[in-house]
């Protein structure tokens, strides 16, 4: 064991667990930040998604030591008041059901937005489609990103 | 339906009256979110009138609470797992009180009895409840009514109520609801046989696109799962269970997990053996250290392939002169929510809490009694990421009861939960089904269907249950009748489908431009099922087949009559949600089992459809004033014959067996 310092949603926290401990259970079981979710363990799924400097990371198997020193943001950290524009186009088009899946779609649409603010259709399947939804409400998040990849291009 | 309808015996009971707020047991925990809201209460307009005398809530019943703030809580007894019941509950009851929206707050109850009935499944939540709802609300809004009447000394006659106010309607005088509430609790709970119901033709809220109440709690992950649950003190465990169907574990060596930084104890349990740590990661790596050695059960060499030949085989049936006898098979399958299975238990000496994500909250309740060993237990709701009938289990509940063993071994509270391949390898499965179907030719009336299932492994509740394998021989059939026949498909159903029915074939096949030109290498199918002959719906599925033999699904027309429509982006919702959930089943994901094991165990072997496989869905909902008659399980059957005669349409090939797979297409 020993002390890994990460930087979660603009704070920075020391840690006290195991080097290769996957970052979705340092935020869940450590942190109490249980927005993230389990869906797979083994990065097929898309539920534990969040971002990782820019990057959508799959945090089941990203080991906590591979992240310390990077910009680490979780559905928590999106906006302080759920105002992101993707929580809101969330809300629009009345995404959600279960909900389960939901952060990691919507972190998933957050880094590809924040890489490429207009996004093409194709660009947008590319980014989301591996992220699972055993509700089925993927053409309602088609809509959602669509739709800030509209207001961001007007 | 009528505004005064004749409340029977059954309704007047459903009604549970109590004389107090203390049945009223809201869902609370430490760091748990807030409940749903809607925005700010209501400021009461009624400052200036003495304050009248009372308690400070008027709870005429188990369902509602009106504190004299005005905020209104509405308590759901049947689970959310995203069709919406807590929305259409609110919004059922907020109608008949004529509350206003923005005051309604909802809190989930827990497993009382005091709640009849909490078994959320069979799509029969708001159909059970409506009417019960509506007598709820309108026995609330009376109560406020007559006190407001004793306040202004006026007549009842002349008072009504809307948005959260009594308006006198000689004065324009208003009251709120919260100003009311302490002199409303005082008086005489009414006779609901003589409480009259709103006329559907004034609701304004029934009928209205709501959104979810916890959909701002999902967006910014504050949302609380049954997986979200925290306790101070709590510790993480995870089991060790033997990977076949009904194998044991007849020793184990702990010492290496043990090792293991942050493993705690190693629980020895009737189904399996726990290990707990203080982090699910760090029991999840004790349970890789752990040494088991399994022993075989009873069906060891079960293989599925080889039943699935000879329920085929002992199905046969010789075809007459002019008949067509097929035979249509439905593999096991997976409910695999996102959620995995998980319970957090909390075992003290005089006392047991539990909180689960389940459809059936009293009988996780006796599961964790029974292994508690204390009448005392408290059984308390999350919100369900995804249940699908998967968190509706007959008989003991493994996981809970395990949760609570090992809080008792332990000591401490606990988080249980199973990883993907432990609930793949340890469900309550869809069974592989073999159903023939036979006409005569001359006569589809003559059309009769016989099914059998594997009964070699636990079965379950898989959304739609034997309406899935039904409805995809049936429509299956039907088609190929009609091909057989020389007739159009959708001309076949308007022959023998009658009202309702008809009317959501007519509209499916209308909206999907049925015999209209389509590119080349595309083709239609249509199919109609009434889930439990109840809510009617047919779609119309349109795909192309690549050379490869993969299906792509363009669009699907739906059109469903379900009756009165208490919330229509709910309906959308969940016709969209079954023809997702439906696709995987058609085209992508089965489970197979060899030597008494599951040979499939995650998302990489059992792949759920995704966003870009995908059609564009249309949903048309047919105006009705029928009873509400449930939407959960209606579309998931549709979709599978739907599909496969779409193939048929586009290909020439017929798929008998689901997944429609490619190497079946390309063989012919």
């Amino acid at each position: 064991m020993s002390g890994i310092t990460i930087s979660v949603n603009g704070k920075s926290f020391s840690v006290d667990v195991d080097a290769y401990t996957p970052l979705l259970w340092v935020f869940r079981d450590v942190l109490g930040l249980t927005g993230t979710k389990f869906g797979c363990g083994m990065g097929v799924c898309g539920s534990c998604t969040v971002i990782v400097d820019g990057q959508a990371t799959r945090s089941c198997i990203t080991p906590v030591s591979a992240v310390a020193g990077k910009e680490i943001t979780t559905i928590e950290g999106l906006s302080p008041d759920g105002s992101h524009p993707l929580q809101k186009a969330w809300l629009e088009e009345r995404v959600t059901q279960c909900g389960y899946c939901q952060p990691g779609q919507i972190m998933t649409a957050a880094a590809l937005l924040g890489q490429n603010p207009k996004p093409s259709h194709q660009e947008i399947l590319d980014a989301m489609s591996p992220v699972l939804c055993r509700c089925g409400t993927y053409q309602r998040i088609l809509k959602a990103v669509e739709r800030v990849a509209q207001e961001n291009a007007s | 339906m009528s505004a005064h309808p004749a409340l029977s015996r059954r309704d007047f009971l459903k009604v549970t009256y109590t004389t107090g707020a203390g049945l009223m047991i809201a869902f609370a925990l430490p760091g748990c979110s807030k409940e749903a809201s809607n925005g700010p209460a209501p400021t009461p307009t009624s400052t200036l009138l003495p304050a009248l005398k009372g308690p400070d809530a008027l709870t005429p019943n188990v369902f509602v609470t009106i504190g004299h703030d005005g905020l209104v809580s509405v308590t759901v007894p049947r689970s959310e797992m995203g069709q919406g019941v807590r929305t259409a509950f609110a919004m059922i009851l907020a109608e008949e009180l004529d509350a206003d929206w923005k005051s309604i707050r909802v809190k989930q109850a827990d497993a009382d009895p005091v709640f009849g009935d909490q078994h959320t499944g069979g799509s029969a939540s708001i159909s059970g409840s409506y009417m019960t709802l509506r007598l709820a609300g309108a026995t609330a809004r009376s109560l406020l009514i007559s006190a407001a009447a004793k306040v202004w000394g006026v007549a009842r006659a002349i008072c009504t109520a809307e948005n959260g106010m009594v308006i006198r309607s000689d004065t324009g005088a208003k009251l709120s609801f919260g100003y009311l509430v302490p002199l409303a609790a005082t008086l005489p709970l009414p006779n609901p046989i003589g409480t009259s119901l709103k006329d559907p033709k004034k609701f304004h809220i029934v009928g209205t696109r709501m959104a979810s109440v916890d959909t701002t709690d999902i967006v910014t992950g504050h949302a609380r799962f049954g997986m979200d649950i925290r306790l101070p003190g709590m510790l993480h465990a995870v089991v060790a269970h033997n990977p076949t169907i009904d194998g044991t574990i007849s020793h184990f060596d702990a010492a290496k997990a043990m090792q293991v930084p942050g493993v705690r104890k190693i629980v020895p349990l009737d189904t399996g053996v726990a290990v707990v740590g203080d982090t699910t990661w760090s029991a999840m790596q004790g349970r890789q250290a752990l040494t088991v050695t399994y022993e075989d059960g009873p069906t060891a060499d079960y293989s599925s392939h080889r039943e699935e030949q000879l329920m085929l085989q002992t199905a046969f049936v010789k075809p007459g002169a002019r008949e067509l006898v097929q035979y249509y098979v439905v593999p096991f399958l997976s409910h695999a929510p996102m959620e995995p299975m998980n319970c957090v238990a909390d075992v003290r000496a005089d006392r047991c809490d539990v909180w689960v994500s389940s459809q059936d909250p009293p009988t996780f309740k006796d599961s964790a009694e029974e292994a508690a060993g204390t009448s005392i237990t408290n059984l308390h709701v999350p919100l369900i990421g995804g249940g699908f009938g998967r968190r509706l289990q007959i008989g003991p509940v493994d996981y809970v009861a395990e949760a609570v063993h090992v809080s008792k071994a332990v000591g401490a509270p606990i988080k249980l939960f199973w990883t993907r391949e432990e609930d793949i390898q340890h469900e309550y499965y869809h069974p592989l089904s073999v159903t023939m179907v036979r006409a005569d030719l001359g006569d589809i009336s003559t059309l009769q269907l016989n099914r059998s299932e594997s009964s070699a492994v636990p079965a379950g509740a898989w959304r739609s249950v034997e309406n899935v394998p039904e409805a995809f021989a049936h429509e299956c059939f039907v088609d190929e009748f009609a091909h057989a026949t020389k007739q159009d498909p959708v001309q076949l159903r308007r022959e023998f489908v009658e009202s309702r029915g008809l009317t959501v074939i007519n509209l499916a096949a209308e909206k999907a431009g049925w015999g209209t030109p389509l590119p080349a290498g595309h083709g239609r199918g249509i199919a109609y099922h009434a889930t439990w002959d109840v809510t009617h719906v047919a779609q119309v599925a349109e795909v192309s087949v690549d050379h490869g033999g993969n299906v792509r699904v363009h669009r699907v027309v739906c059109a469903v009559d379900c009756g009165v429509v208490v919330n229509p982006d709910s309906v959308e919702a969940q016709m969209e949600s079954g023809i997702i959930f439906g696709m995987t089943a058609a085209l992508k994901s089965s489970l197979s089992f060899e030597k008494g094991r599951v040979q499939q165990s995650n998302f990489h072997d059992y792949p759920l459809l995704r966003m870009d496989e995908a059609p564009v869905i249309e949903v048309y909902i047919v105006p009705s004033q029928e009873d509400p008659s449930g939407v959960g399980e209606m579309s998931n059957p549709v979709i599978m014959p739907a599909v496969a005669n779409a193939v048929f349409a586009a290909t020439g090939v017929r798929v008998r067996r689901v997944p429609i797979l490619p190497k079946t297409i390309l063989a012919g």
